[in-house]
């Protein structure tokens, strides 16, 4: 154990896990919306993100993006790769919705059979991108990893005074990036006129419907929303990390999962308290132990989460308490 | 005839919670549905709001079929139940439920003047405007899903067992807000526990025991019928 690597630079991995919280924080959100209203847990969404981060890779490679372009053209492109990951993300979390979930609600399934079948959408599009795209096109599709063109080139913006700590363009970009989607999204779900909808369904689907509520909008509503999400969560990932993979959704859905319980899953704010939690107690982890301590603290956390406070750090609910 | 359901069956699952029951309201009329705990009164209304679908029979409002609808499109047409045990919204504010009842309308100030007409009914949910629905009391509850129902602009408020819970003074009180809402030019269906205070209020009404219909005629003919009397009013 090596706290003093923590305590010396303290400010640096907060800031590292904050960076790594917002990520996790964006693509929680499609969890919480999805079991707020549906109560289901959407387990493709890990594949949502996927999606994403592939769809920047493609956009990049159409455009020939790389690092040292001008100003305009990154900004240009990244705008774009935005706009067709949040695209790709929230088409394939519609998809889903209407090609897997959708008949099964009709017919009344029990909810072990939306996971399963949420499972099996997951490991559909997983082999897709790792398996059946490499058969018709080559690669890069297949089953290795694949560098995503590091587009914006990292640079120090500033330094915080007093800390001696520098701040990144990209580092800054992801934490504001994160910050603005979700207050957005919150704002929109409080306060407009469709977002009472879905408040509404969270709280009591058969009212909600005798207000005139149409919850099959309300749910497509949300995987939409939660898809989007899970867009702007992928362009930020390969702006920090530069790759992607076939199978990349797998450890940042678990993650994200996680963050959502930790936070009080069917709770906006909770998917932002529970991401960036994670995020910091993963980065400190690496530093007391080592990085392959990463992943196992971060799922110590979920037990413990689970064990002593099932409703999360927020409690449950999109639209607060059931009466 | 504003509403006409005929020979409904609802199931749920195996079991047959509605045996194939005939219902009308004429338009103005208040019509009420007696019956004791079980009789199927709530499976009655979830049928006609669209909550849940009918395994056979029809539901006929306002001239047009609307037996394959969902209780969303229902709505839209002026068909509105407040539903059974309140089912207010207990996360949200008076005010924001009171708008989840004008959530399908664009007309804003006719909103306004049924908000007006709202809070004229019910001074007391003006009080309590910002107040969270789920810490207020059971009588206001009750006036605040009453009042969200009128932000829908029925044709026919269906209101199932508006007196649940509450003190005789309120049952007495909703009651009269009800006639009152009747006087102003809506159709009312009312389905009641309360016998006594129901049959007094209405035009017409029906007895339901164990999914059928058994009986019907207008209040006073009910109110007067020994079986009915004996069965419901607690008076041999």
């Amino acid at each position: 154990m090596d706290f003093d690597a923590l305590i010396s630079g303290l400010d640096r991995h907060t800031l590292d896990g904050i960076t790594r919280g917002s990520i996790y924080a964006l693509v929680a959100l499609g969890y919480t919306m999805v079991y707020g209203v549906m109560k289901l847990i959407n387990f493709a969404h890990s594949e949502v993100f996927m999606v994403g981060t592939w769809t920047v890779l493609g956009v990049y490679t159409v455009l020939g993006a790389t690092s040292g372009m001008g100003v305009g053209a990154v900004i240009g492109a990244t705008v774009l790769a935005l706009l067709a990951a949040m695209l790709a993300s929230a088409g394939t979390a519609l998809a889903v919705e209407r090609i897997a979930y959708r008949p099964l609600r009709k017919k009344g399934a029990p909810p072990l059979i939306f996971l399963i079948t949420g499972i099996g959408c997951s490991l559909v599009l997983v082999e897709t991108f790792g398996q059946v795209l490499k058969a018709f096109f080559g690669p890069p599709f297949g089953r290795v990893t694949v560098n995503v063109p590091s587009v914006i080139e990292t640079k120090v913006v500033f330094t915080i005074p007093g800390l001696d700590l520098p701040v990144t363009n990209t580092r800054l970009l992801i934490i504001i990036g994160a910050i603005v989607m979700m207050v957005a999204l919150d704002t929109f779900v409080n306060k407009s006129r469709l977002g009472r909808g879905v408040r509404a369904v969270a709280q009591d689907p058969d009212t909600a419907s005798l207000m005139g509520v149409n919850q099959e909008r309300v749910i497509m509503l949300v995987f939409v929303l939660g898809g989007a999400m899970a867009g702007v969560a992928a362009l930020l990932f390969t702006v920090q990390y530069d790759i992607t993979k076939f199978d990349i959704g797998f450890i940042i859905g678990i993650k994200a999962f996680t963050a959502a319980v930790l936070g009080g899953i069917g709770n906006l704010r909770g998917a932002l308290v529970g991401g960036l939690l994670l995020g910091v107690v993963e980065v400190y982890a690496s530093q007391i132990w080592d990085s392959s301590w990463t992943d196992v603290t971060a799922f110590i956390v979920l037990v413990l989460v689970l064990m002593f406070r099932p409703t999360g750090l927020l409690g449950e609910s999109l639209g607060k308490a059931r009466a | 005839m504003l509403l006409e359901m005929k020979d409904a069956v609802l199931s749920y699952g195996k079991i047959e919670a509605l045996h194939g029951i005939s219902v009308h309201v004429e338009e103005g009329e208040v019509v009420s549905l007696i019956g004791a705990n079980g009789a199927g009164k709530t499976s009655t209304m979830r049928a006609l709001s669209g909550v849940r679908g009918l395994s056979a029979g029809s539901v006929v409002f306002d001239g047009q079929d609307v037996t394959k609808m969902r209780a969303d499109q229902r709505l839209r047409k002026g068909l509105v139940l407040c539903p059974e045990g309140r089912g207010i919204f207990p996360g949200m504010t008076v005010t924001e439920n009171l708008n989840m009842g004008a959530y399908t309308r664009k007309d804003k100030s006719a909103i306004d003047e049924d908000y007006d007409r709202v809070f004229d009914l019910f001074p007391r949910l003006l009080e309590r405007k910002k107040q969270i629905a789920g810490t207020m009391s059971g009588g206001e509850q009750q006036m605040l899903a009453i009042g969200r129902a009128l932000m829908s602009r029925p044709k026919l408020l269906m209101l199932d067992e508006p007196s649940m819970g509450l003190a005789p003074m309120l049952i007495q009180q909703i009651f009269d807000i009800i006639t009152e809402i009747s006087q102003q030019g809506t159709t009312i269906l009312v389905v009641e526990q309360n016998a006594k205070q129901a049959l007094s209020r209405s035009d017409r009404a029906y007895v339901l025991e164990t999914g059928n219909i058994v009986k019907t005629g207008t209040g006073p003919e009910l109110l007067d019928d020994p079986s009915v009397r004996e069965a419901y009013l607690g008076v041999a």
